[in-house]
C-alpha cells in the first residue's frame, strides 16, 4: 500500500516531469521563433558587410571580375562563423567570382542572399550564404539541454520541499496511521511505539492489537506454566510470523527531521561555487605579492582549511553545546559571513568572511551528523546517514546552477546575499524542527595519540594517503577551482559553469548506491577503490586532447564515475580498520580519516592555483590526475606485502558520510 | 485527519506550482541568455572585423590615432545594421578616437558597456593598444525577451495551474484511500486479507488455551 506521503511524493515527481516536458516543448518552440532567426541574422550581417566591401571596391574602379583574394576573404568569414557552411559570390549570369566552404548535406538548407549593386542600383552580383542546419540545431540542442538541467533542478528542489513537509511534526499522526495500515496489509500484528500521544486515528487499531498481544502473552505464560514445549514453540512461531508479542520501533525520523535544514544550509554554500573564483578575481588588489591565480584560489583554500581544522574540535563542541544549538550557532555565523562577503570589496575582509563561513559550515556539519547518530539505533545509522549524504549531494546539484543564474542576473555580490537568505532560512527551519538540545558535559575528544595509533591499522596509511587524500585534492582542484576558472576564461557564463559542475554530483547520486552494492556483492572493496581512483585520475588525461566544454564534461564525468566507484568502498574499508583498532583508537581512525579528507579539500585549490600559474590549466589537471593514479597504484601494491583488512559482516555506518563530496 | 490531509494536499499543490514556476522562470532566463548570445554574436563579428583591420594597419607601423580610414569604415559598418547605435575605436585609456557617431569622439568609453560588445586591438606583442566597442539598441534584445516571455508565459501559467490541480486531485484520491483504510483498520472484520488470516491463526492458537481454561 502506498501511503499519502509516499504516494503524493511520487505523484508530484510524475506531475512535475510532465509539466517540465510541456515547458521544455514550449522552450523549443520559443527557440525556433527567436533564437534561430537571431542566428540567421548573423549570416545576414556577414552578407551585408561583405557585399558592402565589394561595392566599395567596384566604386573605387576595380572591375568585379578583377577582384583578387575573394576566396581567401570568404574563407576567413566562414572560419570565423561556424554556422556558415558555404559563401559564394556569383554574377547575375551565374559565373562564380569567389567561393568558400561546401554546401551542407541536408536538403533545403537555409540561404541568405545579399545583392551587390552599383551606385546606380544596377545589380552586379549576389553573395549567397548557406547556413549549416546541423550547427544551428546543435546550438538549439545545447540550449534545450540547459533547459533540461533546469527541469531536473526544479524536480529535486520540489522533492526536497516535499521532504521538508513530510518531516514536519504535524504529520506524525498521519505517518503513524500509515505505518499501522501498511503493517496490517502485510499481515503484521505488532505493536507500534512511534507515537508519544494517543492519536484518535490510531487508537482503535492499537486497542485491537493490544488485546491480541495480551491474549498471546497470557497463552504463552500458560504454556510455560504447564511446561508444554510444543505449545511454546508453536506460539513463538506464530509470534515470528505475525509479530504478536513484539513492538515495532517504526520509522526513524532523525535524518528526516534534519534533512530540510541541512539541505537549505548546504545549498547556501553551493550557490557561491560557480561565481566565487570570479568574485575573488574582482577583489584581488593589484599590488598583492603573489600570483593572481593563487590569490583567486585562496578564498577556497581558506574555506576548506577552516573546515578541515574545525572538524575535530567542533565534534566535541557540538556535543557540549547540544546538536540543535550547535546547528543554530553555526548557521548564524554563516549568515553573518555571507553578508560580509556580499558587502565587502576588500580582499582580506573577503578572505576573513570565507574563514568564518568555514567555521559556521563545520559546526553545522558536525551538529547535523551528530544529530543523526545520536537519534538513531546502530542498525539505522547507515540508512540515516545515507539520507544525510543525499541532502548534501542534492544541494550540490541544485546550488551551482541556481547560483550561476542569480550571479548573472543580480551580480556576484548580491548572489551572496541569496546565500545569506538561504542560510537564515535553514536556521529558522532548524529552530522549528530540531528537538531540544541535550548538552553533554563529559565529552572526550580525539587526541593526537589516538590519531597516531590509528595509523598502525592494517593498510590504513596507504588507503588514506594513497587514495582518500589525492581523491579530495583532485575533486576540489578540478571541480571547484580549475574548471570554473578555465570556463570563465573561455567566456562562459556563471550559469553555464554551474550546469557543467552538476555532472559530478549527478553521477554520484545515481552511481554510488549501485557501485556500493556491487562492491559488497563481489567482496571487492579494495579493488573498487583502486579502479575508481585510476578511472578518476586517468580521466584528466583527456585534457591533453583539448579544453573544450565537451572535453571538460568528459573529465568531470570520469571523475564522478571513478569517485562513485571508490567512495563507499573506501568508507567501508576505513570503518573496518576502525573496528580493528582497540579502544579509543577506533575513534582515532575515523578522526584521522576526516582530517585527511578535509586536508585534501584545503590542499586541492592551493595546489591547483600554484600549478595553474606555473603550467596552465590542462597540465595542472593532468598533474593532479597522475598523482591520484600513483596513489591508487601505491595502495594496490601495499596489498601485496600486507594482509588485507579482514572484512566484517556489517560495517559501522559511522564512516558513511566521510565519503561525502565535501 | 481530514484537516491534516487537506492542509498537506494544499501545501503539496503549492510546492508543485512553485516548482513549475521556478522551472519556467529559469528556462526563460536560460533562453534569454542564449538569445542575447545569438544577437551579440552578430555585433561581435563586426567588432572582430574592425579590430582585425586596425591590427593589420598597426602591424604595418600605423599607430591607432593615425588610422584615419577607420572613421569611414566605422560609419559604413554602422549603416549596415540599423540596431547598431555607434561603433567606437578607443585607445588603451578608453578615450574614443573614432566613432560612427561624431559626437562621441574625444569622450570616454568603458570597455564593459551595457548593451555593447567590446573587442581588443592588439599590437604584434599582444599588448592592448585599443578597443572596438559596438553599442547596440537594447530594443534588439527586448523584442526577443518579450517574445520568449510571452511564449513561455502562455504555456507556463496553465501548466502551473494544471500541476497544482493534478496534485490536489491525486492527493484527494490518496487521502480518500487512506481514510477508508483507517476506517477498515479500526474494525478487525474489515482488516486486509493478510491481517485477517494472521488474526484467525492467532485466535485459533489462543482459543486452545481459553477452552482448556474453562471449568
Amino acid at each position: 500500500m502506498i501511503g499519502l506521503r509516499a504516494g503524493i511524493s511520487i505523484a508530484i515527481a510524475a506531475i512535475l516531469c510532465a509539466a517540465l516536458v510541456v515547458i521544455g516543448w514550449s522552450a523549443r518552440e520559443a527557440v525556433e521563433r527567436t533564437i534561430v532567426p537571431a542566428i540567421a541574422a548573423q549570416a545576414e550581417s556577414v552578407g551585408r558587410s561583405a557585399a558592402s566591401l565589394v561595392e566599395n571596391a567596384v566604386t573605387a574602379g576595380v572591375p568585379l571580375d578583377k577582384l583578387v583574394g575573394v576566396d581567401t576573404y570568404l574563407e576567413g568569414l566562414r572560419r570565423a562563423n561556424v554556422e556558415l557552411a558555404e559563401l559564394k559570390l556569383i554574377t547575375p549570369a551565374g559565373a562564380v567570382l569567389g567561393r568558400a566552404g561546401a554546401p551542407p548535406e541536408e536538403a533545403n538548407a537555409p540561404q541568405v542572399v545579399t545583392a551587390v549593386t552599383a551606385r546606380s542600383g544596377v545589380p552586379l552580383a549576389s553573395l549567397i550564404i548557406t547556413i549549416d542546419p546541423s550547427v544551428v540545431s546543435g546550438q538549439v540542442n545545447a540550449v534545450l539541454i540547459d533547459v533540461a538541467f533546469i527541469g531536473m533542478v526544479s524536480l529535486l528542489v520540489a522533492l526536497e520541499l516535499v521532504a521538508l513537509v513530510v518531516g514536519a511534526r504535524g504529520v506524525e499522526a498521519l505517518a503513524a496511521l500509515e505505518a499501522r495500515v501498511r503493517a496490517l496489509s502485510r499481515g503484521h500484528l505488532w505493536m507500534h511505539s512511534d507515537t508519544t500521544e494517543a492519536s484518535p486515528l490510531v487508537a482503535p487499531i492499537d486497542a485491537h492489537v493490544a488485546l491480541l498481544h495480551a491474549r498471546h502473552q497470557k497463552a504463552r505464560s500458560e504454556a510455560a506454566r504447564r511446561g508444554d514445549a510444543e505449545a511454546i514453540s508453536s506460539l513463538d512461531a506464530l509470534s515470528a510470523r505475525t509479530g504478536l508479542g513484539t513492538t515495532h520501533a517504526g520509522e526513524n525520523h532523525a535524518a528526516t527531521v534534519i534533512r530540510p535544514a541541512l539541505f537549505l544550509f548546504m545549498m547556501a554554500e553551493e550557490l557561491a561555487r560557480p561565481f566565487l573564483p570570479r568574485l575573488a578575481a574582482e577583489v584581488v588588489p593589484a599590488n598583492l605579492h603573489m600570483s593572481v591565480d593563487f590569490a583567486i584560489s585562496l578564498p577556497i583554500v581558506i574555506f576548506m582549511a577552516g573546515v578541515a581544522l574545525c572538524q575535530l574540535p567542533f565534534a566535541v563542541a557540538s556535543e557540549r553545546l547540544g546538536r540543535k544549538r550547535g546547528f543554530i550557532i553555526g548557521a548564524a555565523i554563516a549568515v553573518a559571513s555571507y553578508v560580509l562577503s556580499a558587502l565587502t570589496d576588500n580582499y582580506f575582509l573577503f578572505l576573513g568572511s570565507r574563514l568564518t563561513a568555514a567555521i559556521g559550515y563545520a559546526l553545522v556539519f558536525v551538529s547535523a551528523q551528530g544529530h543523526v547518530i545520536d537519534h538513531s539505533r546502530p542498525s539505522e545509522r547507515t540508512a540515516g546517514l545515507a539520507v544525510f549524504v543525499r541532502a548534501i549531494l542534492v544541494a550540490g546539484l541544485c546550488g551551482p546552477p541556481i547560483g550561476g543564474v542569480l550571479a548573472d542576473r543580480l551580480g556576484d555580490h548580491t548572489a551572496f546575499l541569496a546565500s545569506a537568505a538561504l542560510a537564515a532560512l535553514s536556521l529558522l527551519v532548524a529552530l522549528l524542527s530540531l528537538p531540544r538540545s541535550q548538552p553533554k558535559k563529559d565529552v572526550q575528544g580525539v587526541g593526537l595519540s589516538d590519531l597516531g595509533s590509528a595509523l598502525r591499522a592494517p593498510r590504513l596509511a596507504a588507503l588514506l594517503f594513497g587514495c582518500a587524500l589525492p581523491a579530495k585534492i583532485l575533486l576540489v582542484a578540478i571541480c571547484f577551482y580549475l574548471v570554473p576558472v578555465e570556463l570563465q576564461r573561455q567566456g562562459y557564463s556563471a550559469a553555464a559553469i554551474g550546469r557543467l559542475q552538476m555532472i559530478y554530483p549527478v553521477l554520484m547520486v545515481i552511481a554510488v548506491p549501485a557501485f556500493a552494492a556491487l562492491a559488497e556483492r563481489l567482496n571487492a572493496r579494495a579493488g573498487f577503490v583502486v579502479m575508481g581512483s585510476l578511472l578518476a585520475g586517468a580521466g584528466t588525461l583527456l585534457l591533453l586532447a583539448g579544453t573544450s566544454p565537451a572535453i571538460i564534461a568528459g573529465v568531470l564525468a570520469l571523475l564522478g564515475l571513478g569517485q562513485a566507484m571508490s567512495i563507499a568502498s573506501q568508507s567501508a574499508l576505513v570503518a573496518d580498520s576502525a573496528q580493528h583498532v582497540p579502544g579509543a583508537g577506533s575513534a582515532g581512525v575515523l578522526g584521522l580519516f576526516r582530517l585527511i579528507e578535509r586536508t585534501g579539500n584545503a590542499v586541492g585549490p592551493a595546489a591547483a592555483g600554484l600549478l595553474l600559474a606555473a603550467v596552465g590549466f590542462a597540465s595542472s589537471g593532468v598533474s593532479i590526475g597522475i598523482l591520484v593514479v600513483a596513489g591508487a597504484l601505491g595502495f594496490a601494491l601495499s596489498g601485496r606485502s600486507q594482509p588485507s583488512t579482514p572484512r566484517t559482516a556489517r560495517s559501522d555506518g559511522d564512516a558513511a558520510p566521510e565519503g561525502s563530496p565535501l | 485527519m481530514i484537516r491534516t490531509s487537506l492542509g498537506l494536499i494544499v501545501v503539496f499543490a503549492l510546492i508543485a506550482a512553485a516548482c513549475v514556476a521556478f522551472g519556467a522562470y529559469f528556462s526563460f532566463v536560460t533562453l534569454q541568455n542564449a538569445h542575447r548570445k545569438a544577437v551579440e554574436a552578430r555585433f561581435a563579428i563586426t567588432a572582430e572585423r574592425i579590430a582585425g583591420s586596425a591590427q593589420t594597419a598597426a602591424s604595418l607601423g600605423i599607430a591607432l590615432p593615425a588610422q584615419t580610414t577607420l572613421a569611414e569604415l566605422l560609419r559604413r559598418e554602422a549603416r549596415l545594421d540599423h540596431t547598431i547605435l555607434s561603433i567606437d575605436v578607443t585607445d588603451d585609456r578608453q578615450r574614443v578616437l573614432y566613432s560612427s557617431d561624431p559626437d562621441r569622439i574625444g569622450g570616454g568609453e568603458g570597455a564593459r558597456t551595457a548593451n555593447g560588445i567590446s573587442r581588443r586591438i592588439e599590437n604584434d606583442l599582444a599588448a592592448t593598444i585599443g578597443n572596438v566597442v559596438v553599442r547596440y539598441d537594447p530594443a534588439a534584445l527586448a523584442a526577443g525577451a518579450a517574445a520568449l516571455s510571452g511564449e513561455l508565459g502562455v504555456i507556463a501559467l496553465p501548466t502551473l495551474a494544471g500541476a497544482a490541480l493534478a496534485t490536489i486531485a491525486i492527493g484527494l484520491l490518496l487521502a480518500g484511500g487512506l481514510g477508508r483504510a483507517a476506517k477498515r483498520a479500526a474494525n478487525p472484520a474489515f482488516w486486509p486479507r493478510a491481517a485477517r488470516s494472521a488474526l484467525a491463526e492467532a485466535e485459533a492458537a489462543h482459543s486452545t488455551f481459553r477452552a482448556e481454561d474453562r471449568p
